[in-house]
């Protein structure tokens, strides 16, 4: 059955070129310059899909972004796709949604007869029993059968990419106001960059036949095309505004290769000193019975049809219209040879259209409308009631209920559209600074007249994005505009059986919105929540008007007291992929490498994620998995010399007359009496008294500091100082500078790395006298500086090496030769966070912003005397309170278990149940005492030293017996230190 | 023997005949803090205001703060022992990798990556911006007409690179 077909002439297609696509899997023709829309009505497919609730056979009702029936699955990996939106090119494959197994035959439409139960507010009213949490219970079954198209779980094989873009004067819509503000902006010599969604300029002209229209498109078109200022993009919808004029569109390519680097969809983040909005108007449906029959169909998109992709219906049309542009399509068709019957709910329709009418020979019904739509997959017969009864067979039936302007983006920017009840539609209800509207969007619709606004929006938008040289205005055709006159008319008072859909998409019917008002769902929000009316991939596009004036007339009030509903972005449908854009795979964050990356790489380094580095985790020669090599790499340390990569420690040039004054202030404990060439351990607190970050200082000048961070808080730190010193403290004279990317650093370990620097450094003096513990000492290698820091992370003899990052390779390579007589290694980062925990140091794991000072047992080096950041607030009752969470060591009893990270700890007598009385932080092998042992925090922290424990891991449902001991498991006297 | 080693030393050369991506490897860059009237007699004339960069004795000068300069010169360079003491100098040469990205394309890649009007009335030659790429902090210099050098954290420069030469892609001939 079908009830189109397409002309042998005529329309906008390239009959030159053949375009060959798939409707679910079957071979289909169609032309270049076809949607896929035009291409399915060409090839008879009248019943292209089924309804969300009911599975209602429907077919495309509209020509544009408006569709709510249409939709298919592309390409087989996005869904939802309006067919009216899709450009028909070679190999498309459209699949039809929510029908199985076919969408002529579909057995899910026994949902049509269970109607009853999918009622206005069926989920809150079904599944909201009988128990508390029925709703739990009952959701994803629920959320299984609903939705319409299924996304893929396949990875899109396509490109997205995004962009930034930049102009004068946005015109958002290339109909005929888009043209000519466009052009008006452009000829004054602005940047203008023009959006339309369509693929050809010139919106509701692409549908005209009067070739004064087309001379006077083709005209602007070619101007534009001209001029070097001005930017067009097609494909291109603008789907949401933001704040200082941001406005985001959406392009879609025509010819997209991921693998040659062509994106599908370009998201691009426009910015314009002034915005124009030519968005033109949406018609809108007329609500009747069984008004969503495949065949019904919105009548300028019938005219679409039929003067842009010469589809004609097969032999009868019937036009149903309270206004009179849909006179426009009736005429057309009757000229192009279709048997056009006419239903209008005016009485009184203009004497003009009645003659012409006349002369074509359309039969006419004044103050008549329709009473119901008979035709079980298509419409086959209507039944007229009003001032006429009568059944009109017809394979068409067109509607017009009056046209909406799309004022979606001028109400992004919170602007609330307002009633004009000379169109009996929304308009905006103003503009923001620098915007403006043009052409159908304000309400006027005649074509002479949108042209004089054109030219006037044109040139005030050009004049507040600076360019106020008069521009010379477009030309009208000169035509006479006719006036436009709507008697609205929102739903029928009564449907009978037929179900008379408001909107089509999410099957909401009159009966629905008479049940919401009646329930007490008046308010305009709660009835589109309540019915889940305009809650569907189209947004109700052409359906909120007509529920807010069936809202209004059962209210018994003004539309304009009724209110509207908000429009939000996007104006239509967007893939999630065109959002991510590149941020994806390799690039979804970028990462970081070490000055040493190669060097680790060609010592054969396995890698692992720690925040954005790529840190070195141990080595090939320590054995093949990261729980056997860092006992070897750990015991290499304690007994002989490793070196590791600690590039990625935070390094911050301190500089400035105020430095000293500057550090004594943010680190707890005293800086300002630091000796030149020394170093320090400092603790440096948040303003709320909680512990921020350790580090190192070092002094290398009178004025002059090297300020080490932990790797995970460096940019935090970086910023605090910054912050602090531009916005608390700016009378001091300091200078900071992150040196992270400049300096790379090597930490030189064990009892053997002074042996190791010598055979480094030869002509420098590193004996403990010339370089003790916490000593600095710069000394030159082929004419490169390069500090050593005597510094220990691990509890050992240690050194940090820091040099120029371009150095770093070659310095490391050269001390693992020189040293290698004395078994010199790298170490990985498993080894270097493991050593640490055997001599109690802590680290990111314990400094987790939750800690103070007296919690991690550093109480004691903070200055009693001097001010420091955060000491106000260190005193808090709540952070002097004695059973917090503090630093324990944990020593594991049972040797033939293991310790786990996160294990929450018990008293031996407790329950093991809750939140425990804290966890284990960091936890490793010790490769001196032979046992496992990790770090923690727990309630009274050293008070229970000694104490029995039990660690519980739920996970594993494991439980261990532990003891609480001292944090410092080597070395209490520090002989390694200072050896 | 010590030697300088680039951060892309082992990064896939890009190539294209519309497009060039490499790195400019070899140059000082000295960040000076101080009063343009006490370091410029040694610079030479300093940029007027923080965006605008100057060649001068084959340096480049950058102002990149009220009081803040960047001192962009060949590999070795001995102006920091020249420069008065009260100027608050740090070296920050092995800090940048410098990216150079040029050909008719360049300005729309950069475009797709940095929020900034790269129209050639707005971004001129002789103009810098200190903007993010790839979420990285990166100081863009535009030195010809469509030519660019990017100044990349070191660490983030193999990353930056990639991204860039991934965004290049649909312009590759």
């Amino acid at each position: 059955m079908t009830a189109f077909r397409r002309l042998d002439k005529g329309g906008r297609i390239d009959r030159e070129k053949s375009v060959n696509f798939t409707y679910d899997g079957k071979s289909l023709g169609g032309f270049a310059g076809d949607t896929l829309a035009s291409a399915l009505l060409a090839n008879g497919k009248t019943l292209t899909s089924r309804s969300f609730k009911y599975h209602r056979p429907r077919g495309i009702m509209s020509a544009g972004v408006e569709e709510p029936n249409g939709l298919f699955a592309i390409n087989g990996n996005e869904p939802n796709i309006p067919a009216t939106t899709v450009d028909l090119v070679e190999g498309l494959a459209a699949q039809s949604q929510n029908a199985w197994p076919s969408v002529d035959f579909d057995l899910m439409a026994v949902n049509s007869f269970a109607a009853p139960l999918f009622q206005t507010g069926f989920y809150y009213k079904t599944f909201m029993g009988p128990f508390k949490k029925s709703w739990m219970f009952y959701e994803p079954f629920i959320r299984r059968a609903a939705g319409i198209g299924k996304g893929s779980c396949e990875k899109d094989p396509d490109r997205y990419e995004t962009a930034h873009e930049f102009c004068d004067v946005l015109v958002v819509g290339a109909g005929p106001a888009g043209l000519t503000t466009a052009l008006v902006a452009g000829r004054s010599g602005a940047r203008v960059v023009l959006v339309e969604q369509d693929l050809e300029l010139g919106g509701q002209l692409l549908s005209e036949t009067d070739r004064d229209f087309e001379m006077w498109r083709t005209t602007q078109v070619a101007e534009l095309r001209s001029l070097a200022n001005v930017t067009i993009r097609t494909r291109t919808t603008a789907q949401g505004l933001y704040d200082d004029n941001l406005v985001v569109l959406l392009q879609r390519h025509e010819n997209h290769d991921a693998a040659r680097g062509r994106p599908r969809q370009t998201l691009i983040s426009l910015r314009s000193k002034a915005i124009i909005f030519a968005t033109g108007a949406i018609e809108r449906p007329l609500v009747f019975p069984n008004n969503d029959r495949p065949g019904v169909m919105l009548a300028s998109a019938l005219r679409t049809y039929l003067n842009r992709f010469a589809i004609v219906p097969l032999k009868r049309a019937l036009i149903v219209t309270n206004n009179d542009t849909a006179y426009k399509t009736a005429f057309d068709l009757a000229e192009a040879g279709i048997a056009v019957t006419m239903a209008d709910h005016r009485n009184v329709i203009p004497s003009d259209l009645l003659s012409r009418a006349a002369m074509l020979g359309m039969a006419m019904f004044p103050g008549t409308g329709i009473a119901d739509v008979e035709g079980a997959k298509q419409v086959t017969r209507v039944q007229l009631a009003g001032n006429h009864s009568a059944t009109i067979e017809c394979d068409v039936l067109a509607m017009s209920g009056g046209w909406n302007p799309v004022v979606h983006l001028t109400s992004h920017s919170g602007i609330k559209p307002v009633y004009d009840d000379a169109i009996a539609a929304f308009v905006p209800g103003g503009y923001a600074k620098n915007h403006f509207g043009a052409g159908a969007v304000t309400g006027k619709f005649g074509f002479e007249s949108v042209i004089k606004d054109g030219n006037a929006a044109g040139a005030d938008a050009a004049k507040a994005a600076g360019f106020d040289k008069p521009a010379t205005p477009v030309a009208t055709i000169g035509a006479k505009d006719r006036a436009y006159k709507i008697s609205p008319h929102w739903a029928p008072k009564t449907t009978g059986k037929g179900k008379a859909f408001v909107d089509f998409q999410s099957d909401v019917t009159v009966k629905d919105i008479r049940t919401a008002h009646d329930e007490g769902y008046v308010a305009v929000e709660h009835l589109k929540r309540y019915t889940t009316l305009g809650m569907g991939t189209d947004q109700g596009k052409t359906s909120n008007i007509n529920a807010i004036g069936l809202m209004a007339e059962l209210r018994e009030m003004p539309i304009s007291q009724a209110g509207t509903t908000t429009f939000r972005p996007p104006y239509t449908g967007l893939a999630v992929g065109a959002i991510a854009g590149r941020t994806v795979g390799l690039h979804f964050r970028p990462y970081r490498l070490s000055p040493l990356h190669d060097a680790n790489k060609a010592h054969g380094a396995t890698f692992i994620e720690a925040g954005l580095w790529m840190r070195a985790w141990y080595y090939a020669w320590a054995g093949s998995t990261p729980e056997t090599a860092y006992i070897r790499e750990m015991e290499l340390v304690r007994n002989g010399v490793g070196i590791a990569d600690i590039s990625t420690l935070g390094k911050i040039d301190v500089q400035g007359p105020d430095a000293a004054e500057f550090l004594n202030r943010v680190y707890v404990n005293g800086f300002a009496k630091l000796p030149v060439g020394r170093a320090r351990y400092g603790v440096m607190l948040s303003d709320d008294g909680v512990v921020l970050d350790d580090g190192t200082t070092t002094r290398i000048a009178d004025i002059h500091y090297y300020t080490t961070t932990t790797t995970a808080q460096a940019g935090e730190v970086m910023s605090w100082f910054e912050y602090l010193l531009q916005t608390q403290w700016t009378d001091l004279k300091v200078h900071v500078t992150s040196l992270t990317d400049e300096w790379a650093g090597m930490a030189v370990s064990g009892p053997k790395s002074r042996e190791a620097l010598q055979l480094a450094f030869p002509d420098a003096d590193v004996s403990n006298e010339n370089l003790p513990y916490m000593g600095c000492l710069d000394v030159h290698l082929d004419g490169v500086r390069i500090r050593i820091l005597r510094l220990s992370f691990s509890g050992e003899l240690a050194y940090e090496v820091h040099v120029p990052a371009e150095y770093a390779g070659s310095l490391w390579e050269h001390v693992l030769k020189v040293a290698e007589p004395l078994g010199i290694r790298p170490y990985g980062l498993e080894a270097l966070a493991s050593l640490r925990i055997e001599k109690g140091h802590v680290a990111g794991l314990e400094l987790d912003h939750r800690n103070t000072l007296d919690d991690l047992g550093l109480g004691k080096i903070a200055g009693k005397e001097k001010s420091y950041v955060g000491k106000e607030l260190r005193f808090r009752e709540a952070l002097q309170a004695p059973d917090r969470w503090s630093l324990v060591g944990i020593e594991l009893m049972e040797p033939d278990k293991k310790l786990r990270g996160g294990s929450i700890l018990f008293s031996a007598g407790d329950e093991i149940k809750g939140h425990g009385r804290g966890y284990i932080t960091s936890v490793t092998w010790s490769t001196e005492l032979k046992k496992f042992i990790a770090l923690g925090l727990y309630q009274g922290g050293l008070k229970h030293e000694g104490e029995d424990i039990i660690c519980a891991f739920p996970l594993k449902n494991e439980q261990v017996k532990a003891r609480i001991v001292s944090p410092h498991f080597i070395d209490r006297e520090g002989a390694r230190l200072n050896a | 023997m010590l030697d300088r080693r680039s951060a892309l030393a082992s990064a896939k050369p890009y190539t294209s005949s519309v497009l060039q991506i490499g790195e400019a490897h070899g140059f000082s860059l000295l960040q000076v803090a101080g009063l343009a009237k006490a370091i410029s007699p040694i610079t030479g004339k300093l940029p007027v205001k923080v965006g605008l960069a100057v060649t001068s004795e084959g340096r480049t000068l950058m102002r990149t703060g009220p009081n803040q300069f960047w001192i962009i010169g060949p590999e070795v360079d001995d102006i920091e022992t020249k420069l008065p003491e009260i100027a608050i100098i740090t070296p920050l040469s092995h800090s940048r990798t410098r990216i150079v990205i040029e050909g008719e394309p360049a300005r729309n890649v950069l475009a797709k990556g940095v929020p900034l009007d790269f129209h050639h009335s707005a971004f001129k030659s002789g103009t810098f911006a200190m903007t993010g790429l790839h979420h990285t902090p990166v100081l863009v210099h535009c030195v010809g007409e469509n030519r660019f050098e990017i100044y990349a954290l070191r660490t983030f420069a193999v990353s930056v690179y990639e991204w860039l030469t991934d965004a290049a892609l649909e312009f590759a001939r």
